[in-house]
Order: C-alpha cells, then sequence, then structure tokens
C-alpha cells in the first residue's frame, strides 16, 4: 500500500484529530475516580462501543484473515460463538455484581469476595500481562508506521507514544472510551471499504462461494473434523464457548472496566450487552478479507497465508481508499493500546501501590500516580518494545500464559458470585490449583490450549468446591453485595443508589 | 476414546450451538423484569434487556443454521 496524496492527509488528519480530541476530556478529572472510572458517568453506546474497540486490534485483522484463508469461516467462531454467549452471560450474570461491588478492577473483587492473597496472585497476573502485552501492541504500531509512512521504527515508537500518552495520560478512562467511540466508527468505515470492493471485484457473495468451494469445499463450514490443528469442532465448544471466551468477556480487566465507569447498573449491563451487535458484523471486517484474498489469489502458501490481507489491500485498493483503510489499521491498535495502558496503570495503583504501599492518602495523591504510572507504562512500552524483535515467539507466549490462568479465573468468579459457601481458602487453593493443572497439561502433554482450558476450569471448580466444604464459611456479612441472593442491606448504600435513580 | 469422538458426525456441532444458543433465550426471559431494569430511567421495551439478548441469539442461530 503506497501512501501519498489525498491518503496521507487522511491519515495526517486522523493522526493528529484523536489526540487532541481525547485531551479535550483533561477537564472533567479532578479525582481518582474520574481518572480510573470516567467518573461512573459513561452511558450504555460509550461502553460498549469502547469494549469493542478495545477487543479488535490490527493482530485480528492480520491473524482472522489469514485463518480464513487457511480453514475458512471457521475463523468466525471466535467472534460469534465465542463472544455472543459470553457477552450476554457478562452482562446479565457478573457486570451486575462487580458494578454494585463499587471496586476498580477485577483483582479488587476477587479480593473483597475472597482474601487479599487471590486479590495479589490475580493483579500480578494481569498487571504484567498487559504490561508485556503494551510493548507488542507498540512495536505493531511502529512497524506498521516505518512500512506504510516510511518513518524510521524508532521514531515511529515515539509517535505513537505521543498520540496515546497525550489523552491517556492526562484524561483517563474518559478519554480514552471516547476516543474509542471514534475510532471504532474509523475502523468499521476502512474495513467496510476494503470488503465491499473485495466482493464487487469477484461478482459478490455467489461468485465468492463459486471460486472457493470446489477447491476447498469445507471452507464454508463452520464446525470442522477433529483432527483440524486449529478449529476442532468439540474444542471450539467446550474450550472456547464454555470456558476461554467466558474467561475473557467475564474477567478481562481492560474489559470489565469500562462497565465499571457506567452511570447506572442498567447502563453497565446495557453496555456489555450492545457490544454484541458490533462484535457480531467483525467477521464481516476481519474473516471476509481472508476469502476474498483467496478467491483473488489462491497461490499463498506457509506463513505467507497470514499476509492475505496485506495482499488484499496491495492488489485492490484504489488511490483513496488506502489512507481510510491505513486509518482502520491504526484505530483498531490505538484503541487497544490506549486501554490496555489506562488498564494496566489501574491495576497496578489500585490493587499493588494501595494495598501494599501508600493504603490511606489523598484523592489527588492517588491520581497523580495514576498519571505517572500511565506515564511509567508508556516509557516501558517504548523500551520493551524491540524485544518483540528478538523473540518473535513472545506474543504466542503471552496468549498462552493467559489460557493458563483465564480457566481457574473464570472458575473462581463464577463460584465467588453463585455459590456463598465458596471460601477464601476455595478459592485461592482453586486458583493455585487450575494454574497448576494448566501448566502440567501444557508441559507434559503439549495440548491445544483449547482443551488446556477446558480442564484447567474444570479442576478449579472442583478443587475450589472440595476445599471449600472442607474448610470454614466465610461470614455472611463479608458475602453481601458480592453474591447472588444476597442483597446489600446497608441503608447508606440503597439511599445513595435511590437518589442517583431519582437524580437522573 | 478419541476415535470414539472422531466418529460423532459434525452436525452435532451444530444441534449443541443451536440448543445452547435457544436455551439461552430462554434462561434470560427467566430474569426478573425488576432485576433486568434496575436503574434504568424508565421501562420502555426497548429498554428490556431481555429483548436485545433474544435478538442477538436469534441472530447467532440463523448464522449457526446457515453453515
Amino acid at each position: 500500500m503506497d501512501i501519498g496524496g489525498i491518503d496521507l492527509v487522511i491519515v495526517i488528519t486522523y493522526l493528529v484529530a484523536i489526540p487532541i480530541f481525547g485531551f479535550y476530556f483533561k477537564k472533567y478529572v479532578k479525582t481518582e475516580k474520574d481518572y480510573f472510572l470516567a467518573g461512573k458517568m459513561l452511558p450504555w453506546w460509550v461502553i460498549s462501543m469502547s469494549i469493542i474497540g478495545t477487543n479488535i486490534g490490527a493482530y485480528d485483522y492480520m491473524g482472522a484473515a489469514g485463518g480464513a484463508y487457511r480453514f475458512g469461516i471457521a475463523q468466525a467462531h471466535y467472534e460469534w460463538i465465542g463472544a455472543i454467549p459470553a457477552i450476554v452471560l457478562s452482562a446479565l450474570l457478573f457486570v451486575p455484581y462487580y458494578w454494585k461491588a463499587g471496586v476498580y478492577t477485577v483483582p479488587e473483587f476477587l479480593g473483597k469476595r475472597y482474601n487479599t492473597a487471590v486479590r495479589v496472585i490475580e493483579a500480578l497476573l494481569w498487571g504484567s500481562f498487559l504490561a508485556c502485552v503494551l510493548g507488542v501492541f507498540f512495536w505493531a504500531s511502529g512497524l506498521m508506521l516505518n512500512e506504510y509512512l516510511g518513518i524510521p521504527v524508532e521514531f515511529s515508537l515515539i509517535i505513537t507514544a505521543a498520540i496515546v500518552g497525550i489523552y491517556t495520560i492526562t484524561g483517563g478512562l474518559a478519554a480514552v472510551a471516547m476516543t474509542d467511540v471514534v475510532q471504532l466508527l474509523v475502523m468499521f468505515i476502512g474495513g467496510l471499504a476494503l470488503t465491499v470492493l473485495g466482493l464487487w471485484t469477484v461478482g459478490g457473495w455467489s461468485g465468492l462461494v463459486e471460486k472457493i468451494v470446489p477447491s476447498h469445499p469445507q471452507h464454508f463450514k463452520l464446525f470442522l473434523p477433529l483432527d483440524n490443528p486449529t478449529y476442532p469442532w468439540l474444542g471450539m465448544i467446550f474450550g472456547l464457548a464454555l470456558v476461554l471466551s467466558p474467561a475473557w468477556w467475564c474477567c478481562h480487566q481492560a474489559i470489565i472496566q469500562r462497565t465499571l465507569g457506567a452511570r447506572s447498573e442498567w447502563d453497565a449491563k446495557a453496555g456489555m450487552l450492545f457490544a454484541a451487535f458490533p462484535k457480531m458484523l467483525i467477521p464481516v471486517l476481519v474473516v471476509l478479507p481472508g476469502l476474498l484474498a483467496l478467491a483473488l489469489n489462491p497461490h499463498l502458501a506457509g506463513s505467507d497465508m497470514d499476509k492475505a490481507f496485506p495482499w488484499l489491500i496491495k492488489n485492490l485498493l484504489p488511490t483513496g481508499l488506502a489512507g481510510l483503510v491505513f486509518a482502520a489499521f491504526m484505530a483498531a491498535l490505538i484503541s487497544s493500546v490506549d486501554s490496555t495502558l489506562n488498564s494496566a496503570a489501574t491495576l497496578w495503583t489500585r490493587d499493588i501501590y494501595q494495598r501494599f504501599f501508600v493504603k490511606k492518602a489523598s484523592d489527588r495523591h492517588y491520581l497523580k500516580v495514576g498519571r505517572i504510572l500511565t506515564f511509567g507504562f508508556v516509557i516501558w512500552a517504548i523500551i520493551f518494545a524491540p524485544l518483540t524483535k528478538e523473540f518473535p515467539g513472545i506474543y504466542v507466549a503471552m496468549q498462552t500464559l493467559l489460557s493458563i490462568f483465564q480457566g481457574p479465573t473464570f472458575a473462581i468468579t463464577l463460584l465467588g458470585i453463585y455459590w456463598k459457601r465458596a471460601n477464601q481458602w476455595g478459592g485461592l487453593f482453586g486458583l493455585l490449583g487450575g494454574v497448576g493443572i494448566s501448566t502440567f497439561l501444557f508441559i507434559a502433554l503439549d495440548w491445544s490450549f483449547l482443551y488446556i482450558a477446558w480442564w484447567s476450569f474444570v479442576g478449579a471448580l472442583v478443587i475450589t468446591i472440595i476445599v471449600s466444604l472442607l474448610t470454614k464459611p466465610d461470614p455472611i456479612e463479608k458475602l453481601e453485595g458480592l453474591v447472588y441472593g444476597l442483597v446489600i442491606k446497608e441503608k447508606s448504600i440503597q439511599e445513595a443508589l435511590k437518589k442517583r435513580a431519582e437524580r437522573r | 476414546m478419541y476415535e470414539w469422538l472422531k466418529s460423532i458426525p459434525l452436525v452435532w456441532g451444530t444441534i449443541i450451538a443451536v440448543a445452547g444458543f435457544a436455551a439461552m433465550i430462554i434462561w434470560a426471559w427467566f430474569r426478573p423484569k425488576s432485576y433486568i431494569f434496575k436503574d434504568a430511567p424508565d421501562q420502555r421495551w426497548w429498554r428490556d434487556l431481555r429483548i436485545w439478548t433474544s435478538v442477538l441469539l436469534a441472530l447467532q442461530i440463523i448464522i449457526y443454521l446457515s453453515f
């Protein structure tokens, strides 16, 4: 893709407008709550668009199109059965409890529900994961600016840091969420332009099917046989739909944090639920291009299949659209970077700094710490990003790490909210035991991460139940407001909720 | 064990998925109205999250039956 003329104007306008727009929200940030939870003022439509902006990264464009080129429409499982039911569960079962608990992070909720050890383990796992992911995202951004605009990678990293840093450091979650709304629109406009043009070129949907089915009869089947290495149908249902996907949508800090900033419990639930609508359309942007590339050029082989998306851009787009699609790419990347940055700072401020270093300081102190940590993570990402080049498997390693602790995290969160007999020792040993099981399966049996997730979830569930039944139950006062069926009886909280409802 | 699993027809994937989506729609309608509308500014029909859920999952059923 050659960027020049009008394309360059579009790209530069986008790259300049986003930080200016985000910086505007600085004026609303006065307290720690304003910074990390947008002052609990986010409406449902901002939450839903920000969630999808956070969820879809530039890697999805490349990886999903490559996957679709190899295996077909089965790649869309990750956006459909691997997302929609879990979003419904999250919206109607988990989000109301997080929101009512008044927490800033998922580990903070688990700390309230179980004990400090569970909170710290979860915070360290998520905090480390998010910090490493930042480096990878920065590197991807640097490569894109280098490849398409010819800017040296090191300088590209600094440009990315400046764009994202300006509004994330100053405006916090409000700036991140509002810019995500714009970024999602840019992603959809750019992505749809490419897909529509591609479909028109191959002769519409029927032309696409006619070109692919004779040589790849399985490419329009959602469920593939068990010997498929990437999308075995049982793994898709038990590993992806029942464990990994709910774990992602119900427990991922960057996803959940938006709902914690909702202006009401209804907005929190509606924001999460409505995110499923744009999510359902994502295959049109990331999977269909892979099939279009296959129809137009069936000769890509090996690792070149992962270049299906760039091939399509290079060979299909006329001048004028290239800038728009590049902006969509950058929007996907930046909307994930800003959310990761904000969530990493929230975790480290609330669950580590505030819990262990300075427990009772002023609101402004924690606001300042949050901003310093966000700045620190920007610097960290610039330094860490080039390491991605030295260790090409680093992104895969991080995804593996995620699958190792996601199953157990989901198990203890599920039991924590829906079984009042689950106690602090059950939660702690369930988490540790589940992580132990997945680590063992990963090292000793080298299973697919889909099956590892399932068995580590089951293992954590069983351990939590057994240990909880063998040890003393937690006092009922500790569980109020955190567990299904145990509503908060405290009058002041009920009054505050009532007043807020009346104000609206 | 694995060989036995391999003999299960692929159509069972579709059956399980569609049954799961349908079960979730039914489950959503068992959520009390007070829970669904808690904190909502009003109780207009379009704020009913059970309707949102039904539309979402019905679309999923159509997609999974089509492919």
